[in-house]
């Protein structure tokens, strides 16, 4: 656990079928997170633009997660395969800009898995406290 | 090797493989497109500085859909072309392509990886010029040092647009960077990093390394060190480089049974 008192703004988007059914059942379970997050939802994965990733980073979010069903599951037969491919090559341009890709996170998350919801934000919280707030944005 | 593609034009011309031909033209000592029809003469036929070819072919085909049209296109012409094929941008069916092998000279002065199209009627081909020093440099940076090079790089940009007009793949009718919601009018520098990594995102599939947008710049940013990056990323990724093949479709637009990302590399 680093306990250096930053408290990183993350930001999250989850599919209507999969993900977010997922934090909701981590929600009414009562399972214990960090609250650092902000959610989103979309209604696929694959709706989420890289746009709105870089635009997220550059205002000053500290992270950005974004979360669908799992391959094979998708409601859309194959948005998420497009996401997968997109986020994968997203982590890569932002590297070649000079920001950590450690950034962004893409997993899957099916509505059955509440504590891997709350297992996924917890880790996920961690290692952006570690990389310390983003200086993107700042000149 | 100036004869040569005077020769192929007067040929295609001559047995009425095309109706025209687009090549470049020096008048006055300005080189500039000129479309070739039967009977003009080739005396003032340039072939250097170069030119992107493709969105004038995207033009003349708007005006004239079925013309039969030749075109002397340079290795960045070439795959610009392939990848405006496939985004029905261009047709190329009616199209002939005298392919034209750049000289190591010319390929210096672009500092390019791959000076040659797909078939080559002109010239001899030559060894590709691979990295400028800039590029050296980013590799052996980490993220904070890569971060700050781009910042002040970016930084004096003073966001003409040459770089997305200039660029032979940047097709959109309404670009992204035009709209509000990612890059506000009235704002110099834009932001970073979403103008350029937006446009780097978009051209991450698309990009034929003509190297126009730098050359466009005149602030000179060394944008082509940024996309050399992007299409090594791509290219470990998805094995896949953009103007090679024209009957392969961009692995971003398929799913991952089509097009499967390369093992150990996401």
């Amino acid at each position: 656990m680093s306990d250096n008192g930053f408290e990183p703004r993350i930001l999250a988007f989850c599919c209507n079928w999969c993900s977010y059914a997922g934090a909701d059942l981590a929600g009414v379970s009562r399972m214990q997170m960090p609250p650092n997050l902000r959610v989103i939802r979309v209604m696929c994965s694959g709706r989420v633009s890289p746009e709105w990733v870089i635009k997220a980073l550059s205002s000053g979010m500290d992270g950005v997660m974004v979360l669908g069903c799992h391959i094979g599951d998708c409601h859309y037969i194959d948005g998420n395969h497009r996401t997968k491919k997109r986020f994968v090559l997203l982590a890569k341009l932002l590297g070649a800009m000079g920001i950590n890709p450690d950034r962004l996170l893409l997993d899957w998350v099916s509505a059955s898995e509440g504590a891997k919801f709350q297992n996924v934000v917890t880790k996920f919280v961690e290692r952006v406290k570690e990389l310390g707030p983003s200086s993107i944005g700042v000149a | 090797m100036i004869e040569k593609v005077r020769q192929l034009i007067g040929d295609l011309l001559n047995n009425g493989e095309a109706e025209a031909v687009l090549a470049l033209a020096s008048e006055h000592g300005n080189v500039q497109p000129y479309l070739y029809k039967k009977g003009d003469s080739l005396d003032n036929l340039a072939l250097w500085p170069k030119y992107s070819m493709g969105p004038i072919l995207k033009s003349i085909q708007v005006a004239s859909p079925d013309m039969k049209l030749g075109v002397v296109a340079r290795g960045c012409d070439d795959r610009a072309l392939v990848e405006l094929a496939k985004r029905n941008q261009v047709n190329l069916d009616n199209v002939k392509i005298i392919g034209l092998a750049c000289t190591a000279d010319e390929a210096k002065e672009c500092v390019c990886a791959h000076p040659y199209p797909r078939s080559i009627d002109v010239g001899e081909k030559v060894a590709g010029v691979e990295s400028t020093d800039d590029l050296a440099k980013l590799n052996s940076q980490d993220y904070d040092e890569r971060l700050q090079f781009w910042k002040d790089a970016f930084s004096k940009c003073i966001k003409c647009y040459g770089c997305r007009n200039g660029c032979p793949l940047c097709i959109c009718e309404d670009c992204v960077l035009e709209d509000d919601a990612w890059v506000k009018a009235g704002e110099i520098p834009p932001p970073f990093p979403i103008f350029h990594l937006i446009r780097a995102y978009h051209l991450s599939d698309k990009c034929v390394e003509c190297g126009e947008c730098q050359s466009s710049c005149p602030m000179d940013i060394p944008l082509t060190s940024l996309y050399s990056l992007i299409r090594g990323e791509f290219k470990e990724l998805f094995d896949y480089m953009p103007g090679a093949d024209i009957d392969r479709k961009s692995p971003l637009a398929t799913s991952l049974e089509q097009e499967p990302i390369r093992e150990g590399t996401a």
